[in-house]
């Protein structure tokens, strides 16, 4: 990401989401035309940038000309507006939906009452998630008319466009993320299937077999739908390392995977022991189980809700190309 | 820095304000791409800073007395190119005949 790009990037937080894309792409416009009218766009040094950049102005300024006076939440707050959402936003939704999951799993509910009880949660989370998002609204509108035009000064130094900083891109892969998953789930799989032979599994100390625990039958009966879902998490995990992008028909298929691990996670912990004991500990292994279960749902109920907030948040499309 | 509390940079710049849509508006007969077109005003001594010229073409056009699309000409990038309405060349005439009177009465007044 050149320069140009960063500055771009940085004007455009300050923008209305709405208006964001065509005010960029007018500024690069002007951008690339000043700096033609100097010399070679593209053989310009960095600091030829950096001094058409300081003369263009400082991003939020440029970005306040064209947003004019009349906000609710104005271009110093939105930023901040933006990311207190996104937090309380995601937040709020991965905890209903692994709240949702455990309540789910602990009751007795079948067929329709089961789905009646979704449909009745999924209109209460939007119930609150709309009344929170109101709150956080009301709060930074109430701060932009309160705070005084001295609080809201940049009481910085001279702006300088060599310190912009890169904006993150959310749709690249994350590679560490991606490896440490696989990992993990090759992990899971040896674990898993070394150990579904009886008597396999215990815990020693000095030589004393004391806890000797093993999986049931029941859980036995799991395990290829685990194996299944960890090999697609494999597969999947790969294929991205390979993209290195996010696509819209990627994330959907992660959603399904991570809503698959979810049902799994649940139908788990409404069923039979899945942890017995020869030494009478088969309480705490099935404790373990459950917690090891409740943690898979928690994790899986945030990257869904990532997943989703970032397939409604799609790029703008720019304002071209258009006709010769 | 705009110095907020001197008077005359106040009136000065109120006074700048007030011709700048009747300059904009006059130059765009022909149709413009923002840098041309600041170009155009700074050759005939009308110096304007881009971050007010482009917020200015954005709100006459929301008023309906400019147009704009996006274009690619003479294989160059693309550029928004603004051209003056049918309901723009009326209020610049109007604005016009204004210009004149005001003109013609202050000069006396100064005189």
């Amino acid at each position: 990401m050149n320069l140009i790009d960063k500055y771009i990037a940085e004007v455009g937080k300050h923008l209305p989401r709405r208006q964001r894309a065509d005010i960029e792409a007018e500024i690069r416009s002007t951008l690339m035309d000043m700096l033609e009218e100097r010399k070679q766009a593209e053989t310009a040094s960095e600091a030829e940038v950096v001094a058409l950049l300081k003369e263009y102005g400082e991003p939020r300024k440029v970005a306040e000309s064209y947003v004019g006076p009349r906000y609710l939440i104005g271009p110093k707050l939105y930023p901040l507006f933006e990311l207190v959402t996104k937090i309380v936003l995601t937040v709020i939704f991965a905890i209903a939906l692994a709240g949702l999951a455990l309540s789910l799993s602990r009751s007795s509910l079948m067929g329709l009452e089961f789905l009646q009880r979704v449909g009745e949660s999924a209109l209460n989370l939007l119930g609150s998630l709309i009344a929170i998002f109101g709150n956080i609204v009301l709060v930074f509108a109430i701060l932009e008319r309160t705070l005084s035009a001295k609080d809201m000064e940049d009481e910085s130094e001279e702006w300088d466009p060599a310190k912009l900083e890169s904006e993150p891109d959310p749709d690249e892969v994350k590679i560490g993320d991606q490896i440490w998953n696989i990992l993990f789930m090759v992990l899971f799989l040896i674990i898993f299937n070394l150990n579904a032979n009886p008597d396999a599994w215990y815990i020693r100390e000095n030589d004393w077999n004391f806890l000797s625990l093993r999986f049931t039958d029941a859980f036995l009966s799991y395990l290829p739908w685990i194996n299944t879902l960890a090999a697609l998490e494999i597969a999947m995990g790969i294929y991205m390392i390979r993209q290195q992008i996010w696509t819209t028909a990627t994330r959907i298929v992660n959603i399904a995977l991570q809503l698959a691990w979810i049902a799994l996670g649940v139908v788990m912990l409404r069923g039979p022991n899945l942890i017995e004991s020869a030494t009478g500990f088969s309480r705490l292994g099935n404790l373990m189980a459950s917690v090891t279960l409740t943690i898979i749902i928690i994790v899986s109920c945030i990257e869904v809700a990532q997943m989703v907030y970032r397939l409604m948040k799609t790029r703008p499309a720019l304002p071209y190309p258009m006709v010769k | 820095m705009e110095n907020s509390s001197d008077p005359l940079q106040n009136m000065l710049l109120e006074l700048r304000r007030g011709i700048l849509s009747l300059a904009v508006l006059s130059q765009l007969s022909n149709e413009q791409y923002g840098y041309s077109l600041l170009k155009a005003l700074s050759d005939q001594g009308m110096e304007i800073d881009q971050s007010t010229l482009y917020p200015l073409l954005r709100r006459l056009e929301s008023q309906g007395l400019l147009q704009s699309d996006w274009r690619i000409v003479n294989e160059a990038r693309p550029r928004r190119y603004y051209v003056i309405s049918a309901q723009g060349k009326a209020v610049l005439s109007t604005l016009k005949r204004e210009w004149s009177a005001m003109t013609e009465t202050m000069t006396k007044m100064l005189s």
